[in-house]
């Protein structure tokens, strides 16, 4: 049973760290400073939830686990308000020209590319 | 970063925060029990007495405790006073389920793009005419969708919609953001989620 925990522990951490080896790869390779931001808030949000999944047997319940998802949490949280932030404040002059003609969401936008990606 | 105005019944909440909602009964009982939850937290991250079961130690720390809670209170009642509305639990239990789903698709979706050699990326924005009042309600939807597939806020434009940035205008965004706005009106209780 331990040993099936502790198995479960590496595959979830495991995978945990190649979500946020993702976010990285990301970071490094997409085009521009939102697209960026994408790869971070996505991938670790994802990166830390199967973290702190692989770490939850290992703690106590209920407190260790409570505690290990109010991480998760808090980091989301932060990840969320600061991913907005960012993007206000680097948000490059044509953001708000994409105006759909009528207040319908399903409009595609026809807008101009924000950025030149290859 | 939000603006102040609840979607509140009572006349006297839509005022700004500066001017202090302290002074009301009910906002004293809010102070009390936001206090009672900050300081749960904080003994939850911070186990005093665990290591060193000295009782001077634990006192020091329960006073550091204290404080850390009455300025989270202080600075929670500022930012958001309180507001009668209550939250759904039942909507919120399905509202977490889609919210635990939609990230790791969206995890899953910003990893493939990543590793791709070929870097499948296709940026645009879109401009999405959110429903939900501002206020709280749009701040957590802000901070929602920004967590799901492709979609990140970038501002508000002039006639109130969200402008987004999608990695991918290629896919059905605006419908997953519907979708996420109809789940998130129904936990504070707005029924079918169109004001």
């Amino acid at each position: 049973m331990s040993l099936a925990l502790d198995l479960f522990t590496i595959v979830a951490v495991t995978l945990g760290a190649i979500f946020f080896l993702a976010g990285t790869v990301g970071l490094l390779r997409f085009p521009d400073t939102l697209t960026r931001l994408h790869a971070l808030t996505k991938a670790d949000n994802l990166g830390l939830g199967l973290v702190v999944l692989g770490l939850l047997p290992q703690t106590t319940a209920p407190f260790g686990w409570i505690g290990l998802i109010a991480v998760w949490l808090l980091a989301l949280l932060s990840g969320a308000t600061v991913g907005q932030l960012l993007a206000e404040a680097v948000r490059p002059p044509e953001w708000d020209q994409t105006r759909t003609p009528a207040a319908s969401p399903d409009v595609p936008p026809n807008a101009p590319e924000a950025s030149s990606h290859d | 970063m939000h603006a102040n105005q609840l979607p509140s019944r009572s006349p006297g909440r839509l005022k700004f925060t500066d001017d202090g909602a302290t002074a009301a009964a009910p906002s004293a009982l809010a102070a009390l029990a936001r206090g009672a939850g900050f300081f749960g937290f904080w003994l939850l991250l911070a186990r005093p007495g665990t290591d060193a079961p000295s009782t001077p130690d634990l006192a020091a720390d329960l006073v550091v405790g204290l404080l850390a809670a009455a300025a989270a209170t202080w600075v929670s009642l500022r930012l958001l006073p309180p507001a009668r509305k209550g939250l759904h639990f039942g909507a919120l239990a399905r509202f977490a389920v889609h919210f635990i789903r939609q990230s790791m698709v969206a995890g899953v979706d910003v990893a493939r793009r990543a590793f791709d050699p070929r870097l499948p990326l296709n940026p645009g924005y879109l401009a999405y005419p959110v429903r939900l009042a501002p206020g709280t309600g749009r701040a957590a939807f802000g901070a929602v969708t920004s967590l799901m597939p492709g979609t990140l806020p970038v501002g508000t434009a002039a006639d109130g919609a969200l402008i987004y940035h999608c990695l991918d205008v290629d896919q059905p965004v605006a419908a997953g953001l519907a979708r996420d706005e109809a789940l998130l009106a129904r936990v504070r209780g707005n029924g079918g989620g169109c004001r």
